[in-house]
């Protein structure tokens, strides 16, 4: 399908960079919409490609949440190094968690993400010496350009915006490469990907370190957006919340998740401004998205550009086809 | 029958028993898989004959014995560590990537002959040309080429047990095992099987589990009979067939045809 092609999903990434100030007043909710984007991107890797239930996505973006606080409040270390630095501490991290968890399977794993959720969210709160504890990391500096500091959210906005488009593109090569094939062969049959030669365990921690670095890259944009490195970035809460995400936006293309981190944050901001109980509401647009939309948001506009243009599975070999093949018989 | 077959043993194994838990489901096999030779596993339904392919792909540890692959023991390498020796299998049970295109599981099968190259995250999938020719190849043989852009779930049953078998030819194996290649296959089906392992045996060990007497006496080698786990009877097909223990331990499940 034209809309899942790389190439398309490069320009949908680009035009939502450009058109987000056209239509948000808040430069602070536009540059959480493209952070968010980028986690639950790296959360779709997991969960779309590889087939891995991860509730550990939120110790990846507190990682990186951190990294920026202490570097950037007790260091002289410039932005341009810390990112590189949360990416790479992001890596270690989620080889470390997503090595252990994925040494076992189906519910267990997904449990032992859990617990590696609790375990880490409880050693941010007893380090407070590190983290701050309860408070977090207060007056997290935004970066500076030109020997400006990007004050304005607008600027910061732009600033977010060009990370955004270079991981994603990065995401997209990768999600492409013999790499990306061979996590979906993963998904799609784990035994049989073994039988024909891959160790799917190494590949799998490959795909939880590129989340985990990509994820913590974006904890550590947040932290500088907002001005604080919070413990709630750590908490399971955050897990839980990238993987609603990730779930409506779908995981059939990475802009898929782009769709699912706008979709939440801006019914997140508009509900919770009308009526203090929006969670509940949130609750039954997951129902609906569980039962009658499981491609998400994504697998709708699929299907929307489907009937546009008619683009129903062609059938590639005709009947008549099927006729002459031998094999085709005693069927 | 193959008369490039040739004095020097492929696979051995010593020994090997595989449990589980308790059930003791193979116990004390020796086989000696001539190179290049046609060998096929026969016996009862639960006789043991794909726990000791698993056995033999590392899919399952073996509980004793020994594995040895051109000399060199691999009884303790991984099932993947194997592919890259030389062994490679289909499954009683077809096994594909049912969404994704016959083409790509071929490039996937190929591939999987030198998986770290697949770690390479800014390579494409089809800048391996070895590969690429390698599906091409295979396509042509298994005469799916007609097929090679439709999901593998969408084949009929004789195509995906055809791309089944394919599966491990990609691999480029020394020694290519494969689990009732012909279960559930119309007439025409199987004749075509038949002729695809016969043509096999020019440049790979043939191991094959299969129930059609037919073609397991028209084109083995040799013949090993399990039962029970054990190993009853070994020979070349016309001395298995004759064997007084052999037809008893098929009672009533008599040796025509198609017994699955
Ligand atoms: N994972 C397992 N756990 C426990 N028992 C098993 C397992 N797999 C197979 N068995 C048992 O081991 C015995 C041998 O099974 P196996 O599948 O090797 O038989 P087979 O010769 O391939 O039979 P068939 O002709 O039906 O395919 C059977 O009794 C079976 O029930
Ligand atoms: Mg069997």
């Amino acid at each position: 399908m034209l809309i899942n092609k790389p190439f398309f999903q490069f320009g949908l990434v680009v035009l939502t960079v450009l058109a987000l100030p056209f239509f948000l007043r808040s430069g602070i909710m536009a540059s959480e919409i493209l952070i968010y984007g980028m986690v639950v991107a790296a959360s779709n890797l997991l969960l779309g490609y590889t087939g891995l239930l991860s509730f550990g996505q939120g110790i990846f973006f507190g990682t990186g949440s951190y990294l920026a606080g202490i570097v950037l409040t007790r260091t002289g270390v410039p932005v341009g190094l810390m990112l590189p630095m949360a990416a790479v501490l992001g890596t270690v991290i989620a080889t470390l968690v997503g090595g252990l968890s994925i040494r076992r399977q189906g519910v267990y794993f997904v449990m032992l993400t859990l617990a590696f959720s609790q375990l880490f969210y409880f050693l941010a709160y007893t380090f407070s010496d590190l983290t701050g504890g309860d408070n977090g990391l207060l007056d997290v500096p935004r970066p500076m350009l030109n020997g400006e500091q990007l004050v304005d959210p607008w600027s910061y906005y732009a600033y977010v915006g060009v990370c955004f488009v270079l991981v994603f593109a990065a995401m997209l090569l990768v999600t492409q490469s013999t790499f990306g094939r061979t996590l979906i062969a993963v998904r799609e049959n784990e035994e049989r990907a073994a039988a024909i030669g891959f160790p799917v365990r190494v590949f799998k921690i490959a795909a939880f370190a590129i989340s985990g670095a990509v994820t913590a890259f974006a904890g550590a944009l947040h932290a500088m957006l907002i001005g604080v490195a919070p413990l709630s970035s750590i908490e399971y809460h955050t897990s839980e919340i990238i993987l609603v995400m990730t779930i409506i936006g779908g995981s059939s293309s990475l802009y898929a998740s782009v769709l699912g981190a706008s979709f939440y944050l801006l019914m997140a901001d508009t509900l919770s401004s009308i009526w203090p109980r929006w969670l509940l509401l949130l609750g039954l647009v997951l129902v609906v998205v569980a039962l009658f939309l499981q491609k998400g948001l994504w697998g709708l506009v699929e299907k929307i550009y489907a009937l546009l243009t008619h683009n129903r599975i062609p059938p590639e070999v005709e009947p008549s086809d099927l006729g002459t093949d031998t094999t085709a018989k005693g069927e | 029958m193959t008369q490039t077959a040739s004095t020097t043993d492929a696979l051995v194994t010593k020994g090997l028993g595989v449990s589980y838990n308790k059930f003791v489901a193979l116990a004390d096999v020796d086989l000696n898989i001539r190179e290049n030779s046609v060998h096929s596993i026969i016996g009862p339904n639960g006789a043991g004959k794909t726990t000791l392919f698993h056995a033999l792909t590392g899919r399952v540890r073996p509980s004793s014995g020994k594995i040895t692959l051109g000399g060199r023991d691999i009884t303790n390498l991984s099932d993947n560590e194997r592919v890259r020796r030389g062994i490679a299998r289909s499954f009683q049970v077809t096994s594909l990537f049912p969404d994704l295109s016959v083409h790509e599981n071929l490039r996937l099968a190929a591939q999987g002959r030198t998986p770290w190259q697949a770690l390479a995250m800014w390579r494409r999938a089809e800048s391996n040309h070895e590969a690429m020719a390698t599906v091409d190849e295979m396509l042509a043989r298994l005469s799916l080429t007609r097929v090679a852009t439709r999901a593998a779930g969408e084949l009929a049953h004789g195509q995906q047990r055809r791309l089944e078998v394919g599966m491990a030819m990609a691999a480029r194996p020394r020694v290519i095992l494969m689990d009732e290649p012909t279960s559930g296959m119309g007439i025409d089906d199987i004749e075509t099987m038949k002729d695809l392992i016969q043509g096999l045996a020019s440049d790979h060990t043939v191991l094959f589990i299969e129930h059609n007497m037919g073609i397991v006496m028209n084109i083995s080698d040799t013949v090993t009979v399990l039962r029970l786990g054990r190993k009853l009877v070994e020979g070349p097909p016309a001395m298995v067939r004759d064997d007084p223990e052999v037809k008893k331990a098929y009672l009533g499940n008599m040796i025509t045809g198609d017994i699955a």
